[in-house]
C-alpha cells in the first residue's frame, strides 16, 4: 500500500474525505481483496493504538464496504456479538481434578482467541457483510471456556462424528463433574488391573472349559 | 490452503495420475480413493489395534497409548496418556471408565455413539458431492509400514482439507491432518508404532494399576433430545451443507430446552445451538484445534455455532440464522 492510498484510507476513517473519493476508495476496495485485507488490518492496528473500542468512521467504512460488494444485510444493534464471562470453575476435589486431567487431555486450555488476532479480525472484516462491532482483541484473549460454552461443545460432539480422535478425548468431559452431581457406585469387578488380568486369562487358556 | 489447493490441484492430480499409471501392479496403486475410503470405512470398525498415537494440535502434542479390540461385536478401546497424570480411558462398549491415578477416583459415563477412535473420517457422501475432491497423492510410510496418501481438497474457504494416510495393506488410517485454510497444519493424530490385527491380548484392554481403595463415581445422563421441526434457518448456509437433524435438548447449565441444529456437507459438520439469552454469556468467537465457534445475540436469543470447520463459517451460520 502506498503512502497516498495509506493517507486516503486515514481520512477516510476520519470522515475527512471528499464523497467522490470516498467512492472510488470503496470501489478499489470492492474489487481487491487483499487490499481489504490490508486496509482491515491497518484500521485494527490504529484501533489498537488508540485503546478503542471501534475506530471512528469504521462502521460507515465496513457498512460501504458491505453495500459495494452487493450485501446488504447489516445486523442492528442488538444483534451484536454477546460478551464473554465466566470461568468454568468445578468446586470438588474430584470435579477439579478431572476436569484438569479433562483439558490436559483435550487441550481445552488452548480454547482461546486466534493465534494471530490481527490477521484473523482482519479477515473476518474483510470477507462479509461485517456490518457491526467486532469485539476488542482484549475480550477475546482474555475469555476463557465457560460451562455453557462446553456443553455446546460436548453436545456438538455427542451429535456428530466428525471429531476424529476428538470424539472419545471429549467424552472424558462428558461426565458430569459439579459438585452433588457425581453418585458415588461400587467398583466394577469387571475391571482388574493388567497383571490380574493376564493371569486370568491364562488360567482360561489352561481351563479347557 | 485454498489457493495453494487450487494452484496444484491440477499439478497433483496429474502426478497421482502419472504415478498410478507408472507404478507397477503394487497395491497402492490399484484402488481408487473411493475403493480405499470403503476399507477403511469397514476396517476401522471391524479390526484390532494397538500403539502409540501423537496428536499434535496448536504447537502442542500428546503422547498416548492405545488399544482398540472387538470382543463378541463390542468395542473395547483402552487410552494412556503418556505425559502429566497418567490418565487412562477404558471403553467397554457404552461405558467410559475414566482413571485418574492422582485422585485414585474412577468416573463412569454411559457412551451412546457407536464411533471409534478414528470413525470420524470422510463419509462415503462426500464422493457424491461437489464440495471436496478426493485423490491418492502418493506413496508414504508411516509407523514403519507403507502408506499411501490421500487428500481431500475442498473447493472453497468455508471447509478445511485433509490428508489421510492409509495403511497399504489393511487401509487402516496410520495418520490424518487437518489443514486449514491457509495451508497450516490444525490437528495431526498419527501413530508412532502400531500392530495391526494381531493377537491383541483383552489383558491389554485392563487398567494398568490396581483400583483397589479406588472411589467410583457416575453421572446422570447429559441431557434428553427430542427430534423436533424448527422455524429457524439458515439463510445463506454455505454451499453443500444441509440440515441432518434438528432437536432441542435440556443441557446442564440451561435454563430452557436449547435448539441444537446440525448441518453437514458429508464431512464437516456444525451445530447451531439456539438458547433463551440470559446473564451468563461467554466468547463470540474461540477456536479448539479444529473447532471453531461464534456466538451472537439476535433479540431473546443467543446463537451460537461450533464446527470443524474454518472461522469464517461458523461466522457465516451464526449471522445468517432466520427466524420465519
Amino acid at each position: 500500500m502506498n503512502e497516498a492510498l495509506q493517507m486516503q484510507i486515514s481520512a477516510f476513517v476520519d470522515g475527512e474525505l471528499p464523497e467522490n473519493e470516498s467512492e472510488l476508495l470503496l470501489r478499489r476496495l470492492s474489487q481487491d481483496a487483499v487490499l481489504r485485507q490490508q486496509v482491515a488490518r491497518y484500521l485494527e492496528i490504529g484501533r489498537l493504538m488508540r485503546h478503542d473500542r471501534e475506530v471512528r468512521g469504521m462502521n460507515q467504512l465496513r457498512g460501504r464496504i458491505a453495500v459495494a460488494l452487493g450485501d446488504e444485510r447489516e445486523l442492528p444493534d442488538e444483534e451484536q456479538p454477546a460478551v464473554g464471562s465466566a470461568l468454568m470453575t468445578p468446586t470438588t476435589g474430584v470435579a477439579v481434578a478431572a476436569t484438569v486431567a479433562a483439558i490436559a487431555l483435550l487441550g481445552l486450555s488452548q480454547l482461546q482467541g486466534p493465534v494471530d488476532p490481527l490477521l484473523q479480525r482482519a479477515v473476518a472484516i474483510d470477507d462479509g457483510p461485517a456490518a457491526y462491532t467486532e469485539p476488542a482483541v482484549e475480550q477475546v484473549l482474555a475469555d476463557q471456556p465457560n460451562e455453557m460454552l462446553m456443553q455446546y461443545y460436548l453436545s456438538h460432539s455427542g451429535s456428530t462424528s466428525g471429531l476424529g480422535a476428538n470424539g472419545i478425548f471429549t467424552q472424558v468431559v462428558t461426565l458430569e463433574l459439579r459438585e452433588g452431581e457425581l453418585v458415588e457406585i461400587e467398583p466394577d469387578p469387571h475391571l482388574v488391573p493388567t497383571e490380574t488380568a493376564e493371569s486370568n486369562e491364562e488360567e482360561s487358556a489352561i481351563d479347557p472349559l | 490452503m485454498i489457493r495453494t489447493i487450487r494452484s496444484f490441484r491440477h499439478l497433483v492430480a496429474l502426478m497421482a495420475a502419472v504415478v498410478l499409471a507408472a507404478g507397477s501392479a503394487t497395491a497402492w496403486a490399484q484402488p481408487s480413493p473411493d475403493e480405499l475410503l470403503d476399507r477403511m470405512n469397514h476396517v476401522v470398525t471391524t479390526i484390532d489395534y494397538e500403539g502409540t498415537v501423537i496428536r499434535w494440535e496448536n504447537g502442542k502434542s500428546e503422547v498416548l497409548k492405545i488399544v482398540h479390540k472387538i470382543i463378541d461385536g463390542v468395542i473395547n478401546e483402552k487410552l494412556i496418556t503418556q505425559e502429566g497424570n497418567g490418565l487412562e480411558i477404558i471403553r467397554i462398549g457404552n461405558d467410559v471408565h475414566c482413571i485418574l491415578p492422582d485422585k485414585q477416583t474412577v468416573l463412569i459415563e454411559e457412551f451412546h455413539n457407536q464411533s471409534t477412535l478414528f470413525s470420524a473420517l470422510p463419509s462415503s457422501e462426500i464422493r457424491y458431492g461437489a464440495e471436496y475432491d478426493v485423490s491418492i497423492v502418493r506413496g508414504d510410510r508411516v509407523a514403519g509400514r507403507a502408506a499411501f496418501m490421500l487428500a481431500v481438497r475442498p473447493h472453497d474457504e468455508f471447509r478445511y482439507g485433509h490428508r489421510i494416510w492409509l495403511d497399504e495393506e489393511t487401509s487402516f488410517p496410520l495418520k490424518t491432518e487437518i489443514i486449514g485454510i491457509d495451508g497450516e497444519l490444525i490437528e495431526q493424530i498419527k501413530f508412532a508404532d502400531i500392530r495391526i490385527g494381531s493377537n491383541i491380548s483383552k489383558a491389554a484392554l485392563a487398567p494398568s494399576m490396581s483400583l483397589d481403595n479406588y472411589s467410583w463415581y457416575t453421572a446422570p445422563a447429559r441431557f434428553a433430545a427430542v427430534e423436533v421441526d424448527t422455524d429457524w434457518e439458515c439463510i445463506d448456509l454455505p454451499s453443500g451443507f444441509r440440515a441432518t437433524s434438528t432437536r432441542t435438548e435440556q443441557l446442564p447449565g440451561a435454563d430452557a430446552p436449547v435448539t441444537h441444529i446440525v448441518y453437514s456437507d458429508g464431512m464437516a459438520t456444525v451445530s447451531v445451538f439456539i438458547a433463551e439469552k440470559n446473564e451468563t454469556q461467554f466468547v463470540e468467537k474461540s477456536n479448539l484445534g479444529a473447532s471453531n465457534t461464534y456466538s451472537l445475540q439476535r433479540g431473546d436469543v443467543q446463537i451460537t455455532v461450533v464446527g470443524e470447520v474454518p472461522a469464517v463459517t461458523v461466522r457465516q451460520i451464526a449471522i445468517s440464522m432466520q427466524q420465519n
